[in-house]
C-alpha cells in the first residue's frame, strides 16, 4: 500500500474531484519509436527473404563467412522479434499509456535513454552476429556485454514505466496496462536467468548450464519470448488501438480478466513442448504438453474478445485498411494460437518438430499477428502524431492485400514443405527398412517449396516498402510545428475503500504495486516447478565417471560449430521413433550431453541429424565436404565453409576455454588445463597427417578446419563405445 | 473473478428492459474514451477451456503419476514389430551365388540401374568413373576384401566403418546391391584419368 501512496504522493488532501492539471504526452518519442519500427522493419523482412533465397539457392551464401545462412539467420530473427517488433511494442506503449494514465512519461531522459540504448544494442546486434559471436542459443544469441546491456536499458525501460503509472491520473489501470506489466516483469525474468554466462574473452562466454539443464532453460526462455515479446505486449496494444479505430466500446471485461490471468499464468509452464521426445524427462515433456493444450482457450480469449468488439464495425472493414489489419492479425493469431496446442501433442510433435511445417507455423504468428497489428497501430498513430492525414488510402489497402497474399503464400508452403519431409522421414516400407533413406532426397524434394516461400515472403515486403512509401509521403505532409498537444485532467486523490471499487478485481486494478506482484507469482510457480529440479541435477542426469569430456581441441572446434550457426539447420538429439533410430541410431541420452554448454539440440532439420555422426565418414570425406559439400553430396543445399581452411586455429585460448569449463565443473585435470595449448596442436597434426595420408593437401594443422573436424567425429561416440546405457 | 460487478445496479435493469439485450457500459470503466461493456463469457469458450483442463488432468495423471508408457516404452514396443518385419522379410540375408550375379554383369538393365545408384551414392568416394578418392580405386584388379562378386556383394552391404565405408544394406535394396556391383565390375580396367593407387592384394580372374 505504501508504494501506491507514494504514487500520488503529490496529492494534497482534496475533495473527490481532484485539482485540474494541464500537461502534455510526450509524442516526440513516440514518432522515434515509430521510425525505428519502420526501419528496421525493412532490415528484418530483407533479412527473411535473403536467407529463404539462400535455403532455395545455396550459390547466395557467396562463400563468404558474414553473409552465410548460420550467421544471417540469427541476425533475421533478432531483427525481426527485438528490432522490428521490439520498437513497434515500445511505440504503441509510449502511445498508448501516457493516454490511458493520463500522464506524460515519469522521465523524458530515461525514454531518451530507452531509445537511444535500445538502438545501440540492434546496431551492435548487427555487427556482432555476422562476426559469428553468439551464445548459440536461438533468439538469446548475443555475447554476454551486449546481453548485459539489454538487461540495463531493460531497468531504464521498467522504471519509467512503472515511476509513469505511480504518477497516473487514473485511478484504475485498463487491460492493456496489465498486459503492459506482464511483459515488462516476465521479459527481464527470462532474459537474466537464461544468459547467466561465464566469460572466456570479450566475444565468447559458456552458459552456467549444461546438456539437457541449458536446453530446458532455454526453451522456457524461447517459448516465453514468444509470449511475452510476441503476445502480452501485442494483445495489450490490440486492446487499446482496436477500440479506438472501431470506435466501439470493448466487448467484454470480465473475457479480459479471465483470459489475462490464466494466459499469463500457463504460457509460463509451456516451454517443454519444444523438447519432445528429446532427452529431457517424460515428466517435465508431459507438463509442456498438457499446459500447452490448456493455453487453446485462454489465447482465443483475446481474439474473441477483439474481434467482438468489432461487432456493429464489420461494415467498415471493407473500406478501412486499419481495421482489416486488425481482423486478418487477430485471425491469423488465432490460427497459430490453436495450431501451437497442436503441435504440442506428442504424436503431432514426432511429425512436425525439426520441419518447415514449425516455421509455416511462426511465420502465421510473426508476419500475419505482431507484422499486422503493428501496420494497424502505424497507419493509426502516424497520422496523429504528425497532425495530419494518410497520404492515400488506397495504398495502404494494397499493402493488406500484399501482405495477407504474401503470408498465405508463405505459410502453405511452407506447412505442405514441413508436412512432405515429415512424413518422407518417417516413411518404412514392409521389410522395416526407410523408404527414403538417403536424406538429401527428403531435401531436394521441398527445394522447390522454398523458391515459393521467397516469393511469399518477397510480397510481404513489397508491401511492406508500400507502407515506407506511404508514410514517407504522410510525413512529408506534416506541419513544421509539431508541438505536444496540452491536455488536462484532475489529479489523482487518496486510494479509499469507496474509489477503488467493489468487486476484488477492479480494487485490484487500483493498486499496481499489487498487481505486479501477483503477476510476479503467476509467472513464477510454473517457473519454480519446471527449473528448480533440474538443479537437483542428479535426477536428471545421472554423473557417469566413464564419461570424458571433450578434449581441447574438439572443444574449440564445437565453439566454431556454435560460432557457423550449424545448429539451425543440425539437429543433435535423435528421438525414440522407430524411423528414426533406423536413420541415425540409438536414441539420445541426456548423458551424452552433459558436458555441452550450450547444447546444440538444435530445433531443425535442414540437414540431417549430427548426434551421432562421429566415426560415420572418414575424415577426408569431412575436408571434402566442408569445402564444398556438392563435391561429395550431389545437389546438397548446404553453404560452403572455405574460410575455414584459410583461417588459423586460435590454440592461445584454448588453455582459458578449459579453466572457464572446469571452473563450472567440467572436470579437466590440472595437467590438462596447463598443456591444453600444446595437447591441442599435438591432436590437430595427428589429423592433419591423417588426411595427407588419404590425399588431403599438406599444412593443414593449423587451419579452422581440423578443430571442427575433430569435434564432428567426436559426435556420439561414447555412446558408440558404450560408455552410456 | 468472473462475477465482477454483479452488485452494478445498472446492470440488473438492462437485462430486464433492453429487448435486443445490449449489455450497458460499465460506470467508470473508460479510458482514455475507450469504453468497455460487461457481456458475460462465451458459452462455447468457457465450456473449451474445462474440456482442455479436464483433458490435461487425465493425461498427466495416467502418463505421470499412473502407469501409462514412457516414450521409451512405446518406441521399444513399435521397434519390436520394426524388427519382426525386418526378419520376416530377411531383405539383406538371402544368399546369392557367384553365377547369379554374372547372370547380372550380362543384363544391361540392370547395369544402367546399378549406374545410377552409383552415381547417386558412390561417387563422393570412389569417385565418377571408380578412379577412387576417399575410398579405393575400384577399376583396378587389386582388391582389398576380395575379387569375387560375392565378396564385394558382402562388402557393399554390410561395409567398413571404422575404413569409412557405410554399410548399404540398410539403404539398398539386395537386388539394388547386385545391381551396383554388377556395374562396378563392369569397371575394370578402364583405366579412368586420375587413378589411385591400387590398394590391397592382386586378384588373378
Ligand atoms: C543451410 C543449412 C545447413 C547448414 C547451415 C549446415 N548444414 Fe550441414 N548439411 C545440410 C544438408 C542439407 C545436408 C545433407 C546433404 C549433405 O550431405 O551435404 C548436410 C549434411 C551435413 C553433414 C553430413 C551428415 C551425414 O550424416 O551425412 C555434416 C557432417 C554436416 N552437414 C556438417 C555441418 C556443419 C559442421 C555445419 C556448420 C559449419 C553445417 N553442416 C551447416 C545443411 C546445412
Ligand atoms: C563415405 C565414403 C564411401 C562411400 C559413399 C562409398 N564407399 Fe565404398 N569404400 C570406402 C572406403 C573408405 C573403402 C575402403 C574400406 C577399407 O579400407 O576396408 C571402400 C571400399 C569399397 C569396396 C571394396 C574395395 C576393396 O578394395 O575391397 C567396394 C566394392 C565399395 N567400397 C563399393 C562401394 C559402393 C558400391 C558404394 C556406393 C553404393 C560405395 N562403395 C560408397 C568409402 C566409401
Amino acid at each position: 500500500m505504501s508504494a501506491e501512496q507514494s504514487g500520488s504522493s503529490t496529492a494534497v488532501e482534496t475533495p473527490a474531484s481532484g485539482v485540474m492539471e494541464r500537461f502534455s504526452y510526450d509524442d516526440r518519442i513516440v514518432r522515434q519509436f515509430i521510425l525505428a519500427t519502420l526501419v528496421w522493419g525493412f532490415v528484418a523482412l530483407l533479412l527473411g527473404v535473403f536467407i529463404a533465397s539462400q535455403l532455395a539457392d545455396w550459390r547466395l551464401n557467396f562463400g563468404i563467412s558474414w553473409l552465410t545462412f548460420g550467421r544471417m539467420r540469427p541476425l533475421h530473427t533478432n531483427a525481426a522479434v527485438f528490432a522490428f517488433a521490439g520498437n513497434g511494442i515500445f511505440a504503441g506503449i509510449y502511445y498508448s499509456m501516457q493516454r490511458l494514465l493520463k500522464t506524460r512519461m515519469y522521465s523524458d531522459l530515461l525514454s531518451k535513454i530507452h531509445f537511444w540504448g535500445w538502438q545501440a544494442i540492434i546496431v551492435s546486434a548487427a555487427i556482432t552476429l555476422p562476426l559469428g559471436f553468439t551464445i548459440g542459443k536461438e533468439y538469446a544469441e548475443l555475447e554476454w556485454p551486449i546481453s548485459i546491456a539489454i538487461t540495463v536499458i531493460w531497468v531504464v525501460f521498467a522504471v519509467n514505466f512503472f515511476q509513469t503509472i505511480f504518477k497516473r491520473r487514473e485511478r484504475h489501470i485498463y487491460v492493456a496496462i496489465w498486459f503492459y506489466i506482464a511483459t515488462v516483469i516476465t521479459v527481464a525474468l527470462l532474459h537474466i536467468i537464461n544468459t547467466i554466462q561465464v566469460p572466456v574473452s570479450l566475444w565468447k562466454s559458456y552458459p552456467i548450464y549444461a546438456g539437457v539443464q541449458d536446453a530446458l532453460v532455454q526453451w522456457w526462455y524461447g517459448h516465453n519470448a514468444v509470449a511475452f515479446v510476441l503476445t502480452t505486449p501485442f494483445l495489450g496494444l490490440m486492446y487499446y488501438f482496436l477500440p479506438k479505430a472501431a470506435e466501439k466500446p470493448v466487448y467484454s471485461y470480465r473475457l479480459s480478466i479471465i483470459h489475462f490471468w490464466s494466459l499469463v499464468f500457463i504460457y509460463i509452464w509451456a516451454g517443454p513442448h519444444h523438447l519432445l521426445y528429446t532427452a529431457l524427462p517424460d515428466w517435465a515433456q508431459t507438463l509442456g504438453m498438457v499446459f500447452s493444450i490448456m493455453l487453446w482457450a485462454p489465447s482465443w480469449g483475446g481474439m474473441i474478445n477483439g474481434l467482438l468488439t468489432l461487432r456493429g464495425a464489420w461494415h467498415r472493414v471493407r473500406t478501412e485498411p486499419i481495421l482489416k489489419f486488425f481482423v486478418a492479425g487477430l485471425t491469423f493469431y488465432g490460427m497459430a494460437t490453436f495450431e501451437g496446442p497442436l503441435l504440442s501433442i506428442k504424436s503431432v510433435s514426432g511429425i512436425a518438430h525439426y520441419t518447415d511445417w514449425i516455421i509455416a507455423h511462426v511465420h502465421g504468428g510473426t508476419l500475419g499477428w505482431n507484422g499486422f497489428i503493428i501496420f494497424a497501430m502505424v497507419y493509426w498513430m502516424v497520422p496523429r502524431l504528425w497532425k495530419t492525414e494518410l497520404y492515400s488510402v488506397r495504398l495502404a489497402n494494397v499493402h493488406f492485400w500484399t501482405g495477407f497474399l504474401g503470408t498465405l503464400v508463405y505459410i502453405i508452403s511452407m506447412w505442405v514443405a514441413g508436412i512432405t519431409q515429415g512424413l518422407m522421414w518417417r516413411a518404412v516400407d514392409g521389410t522395416g527398412r526407410l523408404v527414403y533413406p538417403d536424406f538429401l532426397e527428403t531435401v531436394l524434394k521441398i527445394v522447390p517449396l522454398y523458391y515459393v516461400r521467397a516469393i511469399g515472403g518477397g510480397l510481404y515486403l513489397v508491401g511492406f516498402v508500400i507502407m515506407l512509401y506511404n508514410i514517407y509521403k504522410t510525413v512529408r505532409s506534416a506541419p513544421a510545428d509539431l508541438k505536444d498537444d496540452v491536455v488536462s485532467a484532475p489529479r489523482l486523490t487518496r486510494n479509499t475503500i469507496e474509489n477503488l471499487g467493489k468487486t476484488p478485481h477492479r480494487m485490484l486494478e487500483g493498486l499496481p504495486v499489487v498487481f505486479s506482484v501477483l503477476t510476479l507469482v503467476a509467472v513464477g510457480v510454473g517457473t519454480m516447478i519446471e527449473i528448480v529440479p533440474t538443479f537437483l541435477a542428479a535426477d536428471y542426469v545421472e554423473a557417469n565417471p566413464l564419461l570424458k569430456p571433450y578434449t581441447g581441441l574438439q572443444l574449440h572446434g564445437r565453439d566454431l560449430y556454435v560460432r557457423e550457426g550449424c545448429y539451425l539447420c543440425h539437429s543433435q538429439m535423435i528421438r525414440p521413433i522407430p524411423s528414426e533410430t533406423l536413420r541415425y541410431g540409438e536414441y539420445s541420452r541426456a548423458q551424452e550431453s552433459m558436458y555441452d554448454r550450450p547444447f546444440q539440440w538444435g530445433s531443425k532439420r535442414t540437414g540431417p541429424d549430427l548426434a551421432r555422426v562421429g566415426g560415420k565418414y572418414p575424415d577426408l570425406w569431412h575436408y571434402r565436404h566442408m569445402m564444398d559439400p556438392r563435391e561429395v553430396s550431389p545437389g546438397s543445399i548446404m553453404p560452403a565453409y572455405p574460410w575455414m581452411y584459410r583461417d588459423k586455429t586460435d590454440f592461445a585460448i584454448i588453455q582459458k576455454k578449459l579453466k572457464v569449463m572446469k571452473s563450472l565443473g567440467v572436470p579437466y585435470t590440472e595437467v590438462e588445463v596447463r598443456f591444453a595449448e600444446q595437447q591441442a596442436r599435438e591432436e590437430a597434426k595427428l589429423i592433419a597427417d591423417q588426411l595427407v595420408a588419404q590425399g588431403a593437401p599438406k599444412g593443414t594443422e593449423e587451419k579452422e578446419i581440423i578443430a571442427l573436424i575433430a569435434y564432428l567425429q567426436r559426435m556420439g561416440q561414447d555412446f558408440k563405445k558404450g560408455l552410456i546405457q | 473473478m468472473s462475477k465482477s460487478d454483479d452488485n452494478d445496479p445498472n446492470r440488473k435493469k438492462s437485462t430486464q428492459d433492453s429487448l435486443e439485450s445490449q449489455p450497458h457500459h460499465l460506470a467508470g470503466h473508460t479510458y482514455d474514451g475507450i469504453d468497455e461493456l460487461d457481456n458475460a463469457l462465451p458459452r462455447w469458450w468457457i465450456n473449451l477451456f474445462y474440456i482442455t483442463i479436464v483433458f490435461s488432468l487425465g493425461y498427466f495423471s495416467y502418463y505421470v503419476m499412473g502407469d501409462g508408457p514412457t516414450l521409451v516404452r512405446e518406441w521399444e514396443i513399435d521397434r519390436g514389430e520394426q524388427e519382426i518385419a525386418q526378419l520376416s522379410k530377411p531383405a539383406g540375408l538371402k544368399s546369392v551365388t557367384e553365377d547369379e550375379l554374372k547372370l547380372v554383369l550380362k543384363d544391361s538393365t540392370r547395369k544402367l540401374a546399378g549406374q545410377a545408384i552409383y552415381q547417386s551414392k558412390c561417387i563422393s568416394c570412389h569417385g565418377a568413373h571408380g578412379e577412387g578418392g576417399i575410398g579405393p580405386n575400384l577399376t583396378d584388379d587389386h582388391w582389398i576384401h576380395g575379387g569375387k562378386m560375392t565378396n564385394l556383394v558382402k562388402m557393399v552391404t554390410v561395409g567398413v566403418l571404422d575404413k569409412g565405408m557405410p554399410p548399404w544394406g540398410t539403404i539398398l535394396k539386395q537386388n539394388e546391391i547386385h545391381s551396383v556391383v554388377a556395374y562396378v565390375k563392369s569397371l575394370r580396367g578402364t583405366h579412368p584419368a586420375g587413378a589411385k593407387a591400387p590398394q590391397g592384394d592382386l586378384v588373378e580372374q
